[in-house]
């Protein structure tokens, strides 16, 4: 109650806000639960907490369990960024953006330093993140043994006894049949050395970056129902064989725009001859290189 | 000598119906216990009952794990699951039920290995093809999906898959059942020869009495969901005394 308490003093300031709706969309009750279950989530890292996921506005697929993890910790004084694969720029993210604009007349940046919170589909900004910064990710599927043990029931109890050992018969396929490991994005973790974690489909490239994060990294599945955390500064392990070790690896080329070679970059098609031209997939992090150049 | 299961006065009950009526056995390191007896005896509930398939509703069974001897019944869930994964082995009848098929053969093999905490991948391979090899199976399959095997093959791979952490116990419901006669052979033969090899302790369970003579030392008759005799398989199926043993020592054709 505290947010609409707030949210109301400030009503002379935020104007703007549609009426029709409560702060950031979500009704007080449903925050919090939600917020029950984040904490929960932040308590057992890696663990799947389930919550009874609403019915948002927008199809199933297009972050529905991140939105609603997003409003339940917004604040009036937040700041919000968010990217749909690194940009802020498509689809997804701005009509996202423009959601949070509408319901919550909060600031908005395409920033990340400047972001409290950012929502996020499929990334982690190539900008450290700090302290105080909530890192939203939006996951379709939060089970990392769905795949391989369809039994739901099951792959619970495997999750209670720790037993991993299926996991990484999927990591032995993989060097079979391509000599490496090949699975490139969703590439599973261990959380605090003791949950076996789906990262959400980020590329694998990213992966280092969860481990030891001083920002806190939120997970919600809104078709699944499930919200997962990793508190700040938590040993996050990427799965992989002692003579297979795990390779966080990049196109080998630089960004054409910016002329990056440090960050992950997207391969994009620039005629009908086929030439390729490869550019950074963080749009922020490649125009603040331009501007600082 | 410490047996290294026993199991004493083991009831399971379907409702009113019976599953196995005090069902007692004693397995000694090395030994092959055959159980026999009609479809519907009860074989296959008794041998659930003591692998950790079923829960059975009374009945005390211990395993001797060489430090401590362990109350079946009475462990926690994650030391059961545990012991089931690593000292216990489970051979079933369809292979199709012990195998994931959508993962390849060595896949398939190299399961128990790393969720015992084996993370060398170089190892882990060495391992399979010494299995595939134990049981006779091609190398150059090794990457072959189960459901391009044969009948005979996916069962070899099952006793390859189970046998491949070294359990100290091995339970078999029928494992020869559903095949035809040569290839029959071919896996007692096998059995045979890695019960010998590994000195196995092993519990099976067979309505073929061939099967059991041929590779059982102990012998329990069921029928009805109790045992009607037991004892040593050369004297039971030589001088049977109960009158169901005689009646299927009798049955067994003679070509």
């Amino acid at each position: 109650m505290n947010n609409v308490l707030k949210f109301k003093n400030k009503k002379n300031t935020v104007a703007a806000q549609d009426e029709i709706y409560n702060f950031a969309y979500l009704d007080e009750n449903t925050k919090r639960m939600i917020r029950r279950a984040l904490i929960k989530a932040l308590c057992i890292p890696g663990y799947q907490v389930p919550f009874s996921s609403r019915e948002m506005p927008m199809p199933y697929g297009w972050g529905t369990g991140g939105v609603q993890v997003t409003s339940s910790c917004l604040t009036t004084d937040d700041v919000i960024k968010v990217i749909d694969q690194g940009a802020d720029d498509t689809t997804n993210a701005v009509s996202i953006r423009n959601f949070f604009k509408k319901t919550a007349n909060i600031k908005t940046t395409e920033k990340t330093s400047q972001a409290s919170i950012i929502q996020t589909r499929h990334r982690i900004p190539e900008e450290k993140l700090k302290e105080k910064q909530i890192l939203v990710y939006q996951v379709p599927i939060p089970e990392p043994l769905a795949f391989l043990e369809p039994r739901y029931q099951e792959t619970k109890k495997m999750h209670a006894l720790s037993e991993y050992g299926i996991m990484h018969v999927k990591l032995y396929e993989d060097i079979t049949k391509n000599g490496h490991i090949e699975t490139a994005y969703a590439y599973p973790v261990k959380t605090n050395d003791r949950y076996i974690m789906d990262p959400s489909p980020i590329p694998k490239f990213d992966n280092p970056k969860m481990n030891n994060n001083p920002a806190i990294q939120l997970f919600g599945a809104g078709r699944e129902q499930r919200i997962y955390a990793i508190p700040p500064y938590t040993e996050v392990t990427s799965l992989d064989f002692e003579d297979y070790p795990f390779d966080p690896s990049k196109a080998p080329h630089k960004c054409s725009i910016c002329g990056s070679n440090e960050s992950f970059l997207d391969e994009i098609i620039i005629d009908d001859d086929g030439n390729r031209s490869f550019i950074c997939s963080d749009t922020n992090y490649c125009n603040q290189r331009m501007e600082n150049n | 000598m410490q047996p290294i299961l026993s199991v004493h006065n083991l009831n399971k009950y379907y409702g009113n119906q019976v599953g196995c009526k005090n069902m007692n056995l004693t397995l000694y390191p090395g030994e092959v216990v055959g159980v026999v007896g009609e479809s519907g005896s009860g074989k296959t509930t008794f041998i659930n009952s003591i692998s950790g398939n079923l829960i059975p509703d009374s009945g005390k069974i211990l395993i001797e794990t060489g430090n401590e001897t362990i109350d079946f019944l009475e462990i926690s869930e994650s030391l059961k699951r545990l012991l089931i994964r690593t000292e216990l082995a489970f051979v079933h009848q369809n292979p199709r039920d012990g195998l994931r098929l959508d993962v390849s053969a060595g896949g398939n093999i190299s399961e128990r290995l790393m969720s015992i905490g084996q993370r060398n991948y170089g190892n882990i391979r060495q391992t399979i093809f010494k299995w595939l090899d134990k049981v006779e199976i091609d190398k150059s399959r090794v990457d072959d999906f189960p459901r391009t095997f044969s009948g005979g093959m996916l069962q070899r791979l099952q006793i390859a898959k189970n046998l491949v952490t070294s359990p100290k116990i091995i339970f078999m419901d029928e494992p020869t059942g559903g095949l035809d006669v040569s290839v029959q052979a071919k896996i007692l033969d096998l059995l045979r020869k890695l019960v010998r090899e590994l000195n196995l302790s092993v519990v099976i369970v067979s309505h073929d009495l061939a099967v059991i003579r041929l590779l059982a030392d102990k012998i329990i008759v069921m029928k009805n969901g109790e045992a009607v005799e037991s004892g040593l398989c050369d004297q039971v199926l030589d001088d049977p005394q109960h009158s169901y043993t005689q009646l299927l020592v009798s049955s067994v054709l003679q070509v």
